[in-house]
């Protein structure tokens, strides 16, 4: 299997949404000029869960973009095959030319991160900054998250790599590409 | 001059000022990011920085005031009218031997800003926030140190060791205001073994990543301390060394007496900390290879000078002053002055809060800049005529809100209003500029050059980082850099000589063999590259008076307040009936906190990137007893101001304290108003008005408040 994956390591997200903004930036999401607070569309957002009474606090905060599914129900739901499993790199793209404006792919993303452009019609998405990782460079979210609470690579070797550092991987969270990982309490 | 490419700058999107690249396509700024040269990272904040910049909302041409003031009315003018106006009205009042009657207020970006110098060559005053904002560590510096009265000083997070302490009290260092490699380098002291310890009444990011987290009593923080230093001064546990040798000869037998009776058992009752757990704290700081306290005043306001003097007390005991993992003495980069230099006004003598019939009430003030917070007041007496604000917004910012609003509308018996004249420049509309007479659209970072060198924040080895334009100047913007050198140009030609900007920064480079074109070669920074440690013992000596660190202010004997107080805030211990809660306005990452820019970008106000809402937070336990539920709407009153919001019900603070987001309530911009937000300091009395209340040593200003809610 080829898959290219994200670590998120909860010892060191603070939910900060530096990478949503740095995200947003350079993927041309935002219209500096006329964009109005919630109409902005965002590849990755955070999210968190707190817990306990006070003072007996814990918190936890991580980052969500797409997954890139093993068997990706946005691409079975598109009846255009818009959407595709990149052999090569296990991203999951969809092709904006093939892409008809359908929503299918909307409807049954189970993690609700699929953008709809409605002015150019077409769903986009995280790609795991495509455009960046086949010429070498880190997706921009790892590249700049603020406290370095990312990692890129091979599944396997991001894995061997929390192993290494004593985290666990955080099974219910983890997916296909996405893998959450935190020090044993 | 504009280039394409990834190009070193600075951020300005808060007061931290990163290094940064900024992608530049097309005459577009596209992307920006940290410069990996110097701390390598840029916040939530500067990463929306583009948003600012091609904001609709931006200022694009000068406007004088049309209606009333406060009415917001404006008409388009040209920049020879607003620079005839402005040279007019200064000329006015300096020909009447009244300069001293000129207040600047702003960030000075550094100590030779050449919006300083040319109120220095007038004989006026530039007011900060510093003084209700740092002044207790400002003052900790200078009288027991003697050091360069540094700005907010955080340890050198990168240089503490395994084992080594960090504490935090009542500092958000995450929200990244000190610069926005903090958070990483304080997670990355913790990986090598490092313990995170957060002392704060609400539960924050910081406090979900602590070893160890210590809810306290707002305004708690100086008896704390002081329970730890009495344990380790009684049990032996102090570094005795170095105090015998560097601490001015006498002052610890005095510390001794004067802190025999701050028993941690005594301290709790104060602090609400267990004593338990004050000793723990003070046998884990005996134990530690070093110890730092990363603290901005006394926590979420308060008796900022008793809390700066403990805090430095704690360090010499300790032993932790410019060490690894210590508290950093930075030095200011020995730029070149650019001659001759304007001898600034006497401050005591003249500064407005010196010329009221107030003014022996300031005979203890040593702070070293006009206390903002006594502006509203010097209106009212006559002796604030002109007032500039640039890339300030103290419509939101000074303390008693409506006081300010009061005084800058207020007329005399012929009609005139007692401030003669008010100039707002600003990148974005802001609050303040509804009362303006002159509003100037200024440039924002990446339009316009700055040259940044001051050891304060967290620039301890950067040394010098340039800002320069890397796009054209949306509309008529104009750096009001640029426009005050035009103004000395005409008024004080003596001490503006050189040619701009440019030239005047060029020289003060040379102070390090350095240019601008030199510093453009080269990423856009100078560094020595280390900050040094223990510089004293290569000097022998503290830049004290004694030559030693002097632990007894003796300045103030006469009033007997040379030892730092104990006691809460006096706000904190009057109408506790009445106003049963104390109120904690925290900063957030997402806001510079009143600064104009974070209020109408959009991307800070989305809810996905940044933050729409400044709700009421209360704890579950109180707010059962009052019959209050998650998104009522309450009203919160203290003494002198009342606001109305949405409750939000949560654990993450301490029950008897409501919590509050400082830095809304902007009623002024299309995204600023898209949510309904208050304003803290509607809340927080106006200081001139309680003179009798403010701790007048050093500059601070008591904003401490408390407040009662209900539905
Ligand atoms: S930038 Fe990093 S720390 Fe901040 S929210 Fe994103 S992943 Fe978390
Ligand atoms: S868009 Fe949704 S369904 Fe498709 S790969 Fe990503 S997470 Fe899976
Ligand atoms: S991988 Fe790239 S596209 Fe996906 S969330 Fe991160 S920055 Fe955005």
């Amino acid at each position: 299997m080829k898959q290219l994956s994200i670590m998120v390591d909860m010892d060191r997200c603070i939910g900060c949404k530096t990478c949503v903004v740095a995200c947003r930036n350079h993927h041309n999401l935002v219209n500096h000029r006329s964009h109005m607070p919630g109409e902005i569309p965002f590849y990755i957002k955070v999210e968190s869960q707190a817990e306990g009474t006070f003072p007996h606090l814990k918190e936890d905060f991580w980052v969500s973009p797409c997954k890139h599914c093993k068997t990706a129900p946005c691409a079975t739901a598109c009846e255009s095959g818009a959407i595709r499993k990149d052999a090569q790199t296990g991203i999951v793209l969809i092709d904006q030319d093939k892409c008809t404006g359908a929503k299918k792919c909307i409807e049954k993303c189970p993690y609700d991160v699929i953008q709809f452009n409605a002015e150019k019609n077409y769903a986009h998405k995280c790609n795991m900054c495509y455009d960046r990782v086949i010429h070498g460079q880190e997706p921009v979210c790892v590249e700049i998250c603020l406290t370095d609470a990312l990692s890129f690579g091979e599944k396997e070797i991001l894995k061997m790599q929390a192993q290494a550092k004593g985290k666990e991987i955080i099974k219910k969270m983890s997916s296909q590409s996405i893998i959450y990982v935190k020090s044993a309490p | 001059m504009y280039e394409d490419g990834w190009i070193p700058t600075v951020c300005y999107q808060c007061k931290a000022e990163c290094s940064i690249l900024a992608h530049v396509q097309n005459g577009i700024v596209q992307e920006v990011k940290g410069n990996p040269r110097a701390r390598g990272k840029m916040c939530v904040k500067g990463m929306a920085g583009i948003t600012s910049l091609y904001s609709k909302e931006r200022l694009t041409h000068p406007m004088k005031r049309v209606g009333e003031r406060g009415e917001g009315k404006f008409e388009q003018i040209s920049w020879d009218e607003a620079m005839e106006i402005m040279e007019t009205k200064l000329r006015a009042l300096h020909e009447k031997g009244e300069g001293h009657k000129f207040t600047y207020s702003m960030f000075p970006h550094s100590a030779s800003d050449p919006k300083w110098r040319f109120v220095n060559a007038y004989g006026g005053f530039i007011s900060t926030g510093l003084p209700h904002c740092d002044s207790g560590k400002i003052m900790a510096h200078l009288h027991t140190f003697g050091c360069f009265p540094n700005h907010h000083i955080a340890p050198i997070y990168y240089s503490v060791p395994k084992d080594g302490l960090m504490i935090l009290s009542g500092r958000h260092p995450f929200g990244c205001m000190d610069d926005a490699c903090v958070a990483k380098d304080i997670l990355d002291a913790k990986e090598r073994g490092a313990k995170l310890i957060v002392i704060d009444p609400i539960f924050r990011p910081e406090a979900a990543k602590a070893d160890w987290w210590i809810p306290i009593k707002p305004g708690g923080d100086a008896s704390f301390f002081l329970g730890v230093c009495n344990y380790l001064l009684l049990n032996n546990l102090y570094n005795k060394e170095f105090c015998d040798k560097w601490v001015r000869e006498g002052d610890m037998e005095k510390l001794l007496d004067f802190i025999v009776d701050k028993t941690p058992e005594k301290m709790s009752s104060i602090c609400e900390v267990p004593a338990a757990d004050i000793i723990k704290l003070a046998k884990m700081v005996a134990e530690a290879p070093s110890a730092c306290i990363d603290a901005f005043k006394s926590i979420m306001y308060g008796n900022a000078m008793d809390w700066g003097q403990v805090w430095s007390i704690f360090l010499v005991i300790t032993g932790n002053l410019d060490n690894p993992g210590g508290q950093p003495m930075p030095e200011l980069t020995p730029m070149a002055p650019v001659n001759p230099v304007p001898t600034p006004p006497d401050l005591k003598e003249l500064g407005y809060h010196r010329t009221g019939p107030n003014r022996e009430k300031f005979d203890h003030y040593n702070f070293i800049l006009e206390p903002t917070w006594y502006a509203a007041q010097a209106i009212k007496e006559g002796n604030l005529k002109i007032f500039f604000a640039t890339e300030c917004n103290p419509a939101l910012s000074e303390m008693g809100a409506a006081a300010w609003r009061e005084a800058v509308s207020m007329k005399d018996d012929d009609g005139n209003y007692m401030l003669d004249f008010f100039m707002v420049s600003e990148i974005l509309p802001s609050e303040t500029m509804k009362w303006a007479d002159l509003v100037l659209p200024d440039q924002t970072n990446y339009e316009r050059w700055e040259l940044l060198y001051m050891p304060w924040w967290y620039n301890y080895s950067h040394g010098a980082a340039l800002c320069r334009p890397v796009v054209k100047p949306v509309g008529e913007a104009r750096h009001t850099n640029n426009v005050i050198i035009e103004l000395g140009k005409h008024m004080f030609p003596e001490f503006f000589a050189f040619k701009d900007d440019v030239e005047y920064y060029d020289i003060e480079l040379g102070g390090v063999g350095m240019s601008i074109d030199k510093l453009m070669e080269n990423g856009g920074m100078w560094s020595p590259g280390t900050a040094g440690f223990y510089k004293y013992k290569d000097k022998k000596k503290f830049d004290t008076p004694s030559g030693k660190i002097e632990l007894d202010w003796n300045m103030y004997a006469d009033i007997n307040q040379q030892w730092p107080s104990p006691e809460l805030p006096l706000e904190y211990r009057k109408d506790e009936e009445k106003f049963p809660f104390i109120l904690v306005n925290f900063r957030t990452i997402f806001l510079n906190n009143t600064g104009a820019w974070s209020h109408n970008n959009a991307q800070l106000r989305d809810p996905v990137s940044g933050l729409d809402s400044n709700p009421i937070m209360i704890n579950p336990v109180d707010a059962n007893k009052l019959g209050i539920s998650e998104g009522d709407t309450v009203f919160l009153e203290s003494a002198t101001g009342k606001v109305s919001s949405i409750v939000q019900l949560t654990e993450k603070i301490k029950p008897g304290c409501i919590g509050i987001i400082h830095g809304f309530g902007q009623t002024v911009g299309q995204v600023a108003t898209l949510c309904s937000s208050f304003n803290d300091n509607e809340l927080i009395a106006d200081a001139g008005s309680h003179l009798d209340e403010q701790d007048l040593r050093g500059g601070e200003a008591h904003v401490s408040t408390r407040v009662t809610i209900y539905k």
